[in-house]
């Protein structure tokens, strides 16, 4: 198992979010999550990732044979766990190379490798920012500082493509792209599906599954996964939205 | 008036050069000052009570020291030690239109500079005015373009009270890098001021690293006369010591002038740095971008006062000042207070002073990619600073300066 969540119930503000979620994912798989706007998808992720404030009320997450919630946001990060966010934060000032030297040497650090030289990373940072489209001097520009939001997105795919994860979580990865770049998106993340590496992926839209093919769909509503089904369940929702989940809850209530 | 203050003024009276005339007008003004204490505006957050009682000793004058290595800057070095001269100007190989002159030499004409600059408010610039023999007088010819640097380093020692001054005339059309180095530690006690005259269209790019240690007491000031158009680029390191006060004046005195600043700060525990600036838009269509950003250690206390005054006749005036600070602990102190005072109706004037604690949504992204949080904490930090290193138009500078204070801020963040 890659990740198993049981009865999750977080909070952030004292405001519980989550509501009793369980999800299950197996190496290799792409799981897709859909739900209306304020569901609780982002914070999800923020769970997974460990970040302060939202708090863990009850149920569990364990990471390959972790209990994650004893690990640190960094740890956590070191052991595998990527989250590709949904307003990635502008640093001016770190240069986005230097961020992601860094990051990929606190990686290989973790896994008993020597850091890479100035030089060394210059040629894979080179490689990854071609793969998702982005001019070279976006490695020598602040975090994100000034990125467009598409620009945004695409530094996400490529801090991925550099750090090797074993579960990626894309925050609505797809959202504010235009189509060129939202194939370039969904190349990077395809490039990186190996039968081992497994992801979640959150959407509002069909179109981003039209290219990553997921193997599980999840619907997420009021902090709890309501349906779950293959791609075709994403094709439903692209038709018919979620006005059916007001009879849903209160059939399941 | 303190006891080191009266004794000042005795010694003056034995100063006797080619300066003693002009140094008079300054005596006087000296005479009339009283003794600031912390009802006197300009000293409000800095007490000067260890300043005095101060009873150090005058400098010897065999000193010997080699200016710090920088990797590529290949400047022209004149060396200091407690405001002695160690470099013999003589032996010096020195770019087309520039020449450089003993202070105390009466050939150099140091009159021509001398409180040009520098306004006679600032207390410890009086005493400099007064007691400051050693120093230099560097020209730079109209038109020439030097493109090495000129590099004054200038070494305090333990026990030793010294005086330094510098007066730079650039002339019409020139472009010239000057760099004022202070460094060294020990019980001491200096004051090194500078004054830069630009000349119509002239181009400064201006360094003041007041790099002394956690002993050291340090009081100076960079002053400019801005011609008309002329350009500066000015940027002063400094690091706290047990007390460290710079005033700096930009005087826009004639039109179109424009001029840059930026200033960094990086105080370890328990120092203290004040750091006073004024621009002064005389005439009308200058430019003046100011940032001052700070990093404040445990116990260590930083003021900035940022003045802007647009005179009645200076419309058309652009002014930005910003102020940045971080503090790295709730037992650090920071005092920050822009001033402005605007008589003229069409300028665009910008200011904004910021205290930061720690920012965690941006440790949290670095640390989501794995990078530990203490590691993350300096990134952070010192990325803030390191913009303003960055903007350095001297590269040499920059890269050396870059580990430097980044090595520094790693100690005190793991004090
Ligand atoms: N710091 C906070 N304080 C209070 N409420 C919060 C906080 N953070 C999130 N929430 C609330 O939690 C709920 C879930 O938010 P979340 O961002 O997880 O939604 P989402 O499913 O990602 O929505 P979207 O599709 O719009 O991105 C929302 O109602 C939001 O207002
Ligand atoms: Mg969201």
């Amino acid at each position: 198992m890659m990740l198993t969540i049981k009865d999750l119930q977080a909070s952030v503000e004292e405001k519980t979010i989550i509501k009793g979620l369980n999800l299950t994912i197996n190496p290799g798989e792409v799981h897709a999550i859909m739900g209306p706007n304020g569901a609780g998808k982002s914070t999800l992720g923020y769970v997974l990732s460990g970040r302060e404030g939202y708090e863990v009320e009850s149920g569990s997450i364990q990471f390959e044979n972790q209990d994650l919630l004893e690990m640190e946001v960094d740890e956590r990060a070191r052991a595998g766990i990527f989250l590709a966010f949904q307003y990635p934060v502008e640093i001016p000032g770190v240069s986005n190379m230097e961020f992601m030297k860094e990051s990929v040497n606190a990686a290989r650090k973790e896994r008993g490798e020597e850091p890479l030289s100035a030089a060394e990373f210059l040629k894979t940072a080179k490689a990854a920012c071609k793969q998702v489209n982005l001019p070279l001097d976006f490695l020598k520009r602040g975090v994100n500082e000034g990125f467009s939001g598409g620009e945004k997105k695409r530094n996400e795919i490529m801090q991925m493509i550099l750090l090797q994860p074993k579960l990626c979580i894309l925050d609505e990865s797809d959202s504010g792209l235009d189509i060129d770049a939202l194939k370039v998106v969904a190349d990077g993340v395809n490039s990186q599906r190996d039968g081992e590496r497994s992801f979640l992926v959150v959407t509002h839209y069909q179109r981003l599954l039209d290219y990553i093919q997921p193997d599980y769909v999840h619907i997420l509503a009021d902090g709890k996964i309501v349906k779950s089904g293959g791609p075709e369940l994403a094709k439903e929702v692209e038709v018919s939205g979620y006005a059916w989940l007001e009879g849903h809850e209160e059939a399941s209530a | 008036m303190s006891q080191w203050l009266a004794k000042v003024i005795d010694r003056a009276s034995t100063v006797k050069d080619s300066l003693s005339p002009v140094r008079q007008t300054a005596l006087a003004t000296l005479s009339e000052q009283s003794w600031p204490t912390r009802r006197t505006e300009a000293w409000r957050y800095t007490s000067l009570h260890e300043v005095a009682e101060l009873e150090l000793q005058q400098p010897s004058a065999n000193a010997n020291a080699e200016a710090p290595v920088i990797a590529g800057l290949n400047s022209i070095d004149l060396v200091f030690v407690d405001a002695q001269p160690v470099t013999d100007i003589a032996k010096l190989t020195l770019p087309a239109g520039v020449s450089i002159n003993a202070l105390n030499d009466a050939d150099s004409q140091a009159s021509r500079v001398f409180n040009q600059a520098k306004p006679s408010h600032h207390l410890f610039g009086l005493v400099n005015d007064v007691l400051a023999q050693q120093g230099l007088v560097v020209d730079v010819a109209a038109g020439a373009q030097v493109e090495q640097p000129i590099r004054i380093v200038n070494f305090v020692t333990d026990g030793v009270e010294s005086h330094h001054r510098v007066l730079v005339n650039v002339g019409d059309n020139a472009k010239v890098t000057v760099i004022e180095h202070g460094a060294g530690n020990g019980h001491s006690m200096n004051t090194a001021y500078a004054e830069y005259v630009l000349g119509k269209e002239s181009k400064l790019e201006h360094y003041r690293f007041a790099m002394h240690g956690e002993n050291a007491i340090h009081m100076g000031g960079s002053h400019f006369k801005m011609g008309e158009s002329s350009r500066l680029n000015s940027t002063i390191v400094g690091y706290g010591s047990r007390l460290t006060r710079i005033d700096t004046d930009v005087i826009h005195a004639a039109e179109h002038a424009f001029a840059k600043m930026n200033c960094i700060y990086l105080l370890a525990p328990k120092e203290h740095f004040d750091l006073h600036t004024t621009i002064e838009h005389a005439k009308p269509n200058g430019t003046s971008e100011e940032n001052a950003r700070g990093i404040v250690g445990d116990k260590a206390k930083a003021v900035f006062n940022g003045r802007i005054h647009i005179h009645r006749d200076a419309q058309k005036t652009l002014a930005e000042l910003n102020n940045r600070n971080l503090l790295l602990s709730r037992g650090g102190q920071i005092n920050t207070k822009p001033e402005l005072e605007i008589y003229a109706d069409d300028v665009q004037c910008a200011h904004g002073a910021t205290v930061a604690e720690i920012a965690e949504k941006e440790l949290y992204y670095l640390q989501t990619r794995g990078i530990p949080r203490s590691q993350a904490l300096v990134m952070l930090n010192f990325g803030f600073v390191q913009e303003l290193v960055n903007q350095m138009p001297n590269k040499a500078l920059s890269e050396w300066l870059q580990p430097l204070l980044r090595e520094r801020f790693s100690a005190m963040e793991t004090k």
